[in-house]
């Protein structure tokens, strides 16, 4: 029953943080969306043009790598923060701090979904492949998104204590970003340093959404798709186990 | 006998206890952790963890009509007990004993998102504060009248005054009553709580709930709402019973 009050809690924040973004400045709300575009038009002419990687039909799979990148770290550097900048509003009365995170994350989630709906299409539409898998597109979201949701918590309630986490997490991704599966296949990777993408947590989170988007095999996916959420849901154990500890000092020093 | 007793009890806390580790005050970037725990690594790590107990061994309890005061010195506990009544933070020992719904305010100035306009950021606040209520539209009209904000409330939320902005949350929450009602230093450095409108509407408010928790600095305020009060110390009670035999070892401990 509780749960359904927090739902529509969300909702209500969600519509509110989009309309207060492009209340501010029209550019904002261009910008969320621009800037994926933008990241995956420079990296698809230099890999595929300038470094000339001989992957059929690139810009799906770089789509497929790129997307739910840029939602992930995104969302997660945009919701780190979030407890503290939310302060007041979480100090002043009881509610859920969850809900505020979630709406944040949602925020993000809807970004993604325009986005990702603006690069597909036409790619789709001038490409002769099958379409028949992006059907399981939305099961495929699910590990993305929950696992998004437990990492941006985590962090958000760290962020509280250790206030320069944001900056440590933006250091740490522009690392991850090239020990991630993105632009080039994992069959590309020597087999001595496999450890180093399969000790990587993100990459299990974005493969069910590039096995989807261009692998077009729904064996692969259902592999990749159980792997991600058993990491989605260790994200979320981790999120869980961070408030408990912490919730008291979290409301002592925000 | 015992029986009568309980029906009008509405909360019992016994034995309560907060502590914080207390490392995490120092509140350092991950950055200087980085630096120190290279620097001095056995130290870092095997450095013993000190405790510091914000309440130690509160017990009372709330009857129908108890609009209990709570006076301390900053850093006595107070809202801490607030917030463990509120079910904000979790207390490690003791029992907080209640059914009756717990409204807590810690803050009168809050808005949303500062961004949006008055009225809209009162569409949010009523959804978090009311999450059971189904008329959020009738509590947010009403509140919206009752503040007189006039156009005010279509302005961004963030143009408004401290005054304007406790007026407009004071008057939200202040629609819906409720079994305990618990008051944290909202009307701390807002002189005008006593003389205005808004002033009667939250009296009547206090006064409607079955208890009300009163956390204030002002010796006056505390006078002229309370039945009761508690003095807390360094997390322990001090005090507790009659207001004014407790505002006087209140004084005392202060001097």
């Amino acid at each position: 029953m509780y749960f359904r009050e927090e739902l529509l809690q969300t909702r209500d924040l969600t519509v509110a943080s989009i309309k207060s973004r492009y209340r501010k400045t029209w550019a904002g709300f261009i910008w969320v969306l621009l800037n994926p575009l933008m990241m995956f038009g420079v990296q698809s002419l230099v890999f595929r043009k300038f470094l000339k990687l001989d992957i059929p039909d690139y810009f799906l799979f770089l789509l497929g790598g790129l997307l739910p990148w840029i939602f992930l770290t995104t969302t997660v550097q945009m919701g780190t923060p979030a407890f503290v900048s939310h302060s007041l509003l979480l100090r002043s009365f009881k509610i859920n701090p969850m809900v505020v995170l979630s709406a944040q994350v949602l925020d993000g989630f809807i970004n993604f979904v325009a986005s990702f709906i603006l690069i597909l299409l036409p790619l789709y539409l001038f490409s002769d492949r099958s379409m028949v898998s992006l059907v399981l597109l939305p099961m495929a979201i699910v590990p993305l998104l929950i696992g998004t949701l437990g990492m941006t918590i985590t962090l958000s309630i760290l962020n509280v204590f250790y206030r320069d986490l944001n900056f440590v997490m933006g250091f740490l991704f522009n690392l991850l970003f090239f020990l991630t599966p993105i632009f080039y296949p994992k069959e590309y990777v020597p087999p001595q340093y496999e450890w180093l993408i399969h000790l990587n947590p993100i990459n299990y989170l974005i493969d069910p959404f590039r096995s989807v988007v261009y692998d077009n095999s729904f064996e692969l996916f259902f592999f990749y798709f159980l792997k991600s959420m058993l990491v989605a849901l260790g994200f979320v154990l981790l999120a869980y186990f961070t408030w408990k500890r912490r919730r008291n000092e979290f409301y002592r020093i925000l | 006998m015992s029986s009568t007793e309980s029906s009008d009890s509405l909360l019992k806390v016994k034995n309560l206890k907060v502590f914080f580790e207390l490392e995490h005050y120092e509140n350092k970037g991950l950055r200087e952790i980085f630096i120190s725990s290279l620097g001095h690594p056995l130290q870092y790590f095997f450095k013993t963890k000190e405790l510091f107990y914000a309440l130690n061994d509160v017990s009372f309890e709330l009857q129908k009509g108890s609009r209990l005061g709570v006076l301390g010195v900053n850093g006595s506990g107070k809202t801490t007990l607030c917030r463990c009544l509120a079910g904000m933070m979790t207390p490690q020992f003791g029992e907080i004993d209640t059914k009756a719904e717990i409204r807590a305010i810690f803050d009168s100035g809050t808005g949303v998102m500062p961004e949006l306009t008055g009225r809209e950021n009162a569409y949010l606040l009523a959804r978090l504060f009311f999450p059971k209520s189904n008329d959020i539209e009738t509590i947010v009209n009403e509140s919206i009248e009752f503040s007189e904000l006039g156009h005010f409330i279509d302005v961004p939320f963030k143009k408004y005054s401290k005054g304007m902005q406790s007026r407009l949350m004071l008057s939200l929450i202040s629609s819906k009553t409720t079994d305990i009602l618990i008051l944290d230093e909202v009307f701390d450095g807002a002189d005008m709580f006593f003389k205005t409108k808004l002033a009667s509407r939250m009296m009547k408010f206090i006064e409607s709930a079955g208890a009300t928790i009163f956390v204030s600095h002002s010796i006056e305020q505390i006078r002229e709402v309370c039945n009761q009060l508690l003095v807390l110390n360094q997390g322990k009670v001090h005090f507790y019973g009659d207001i004014e035999e407790g505002i006087k070892s209140y004084i005392n401990l202060k001097s």
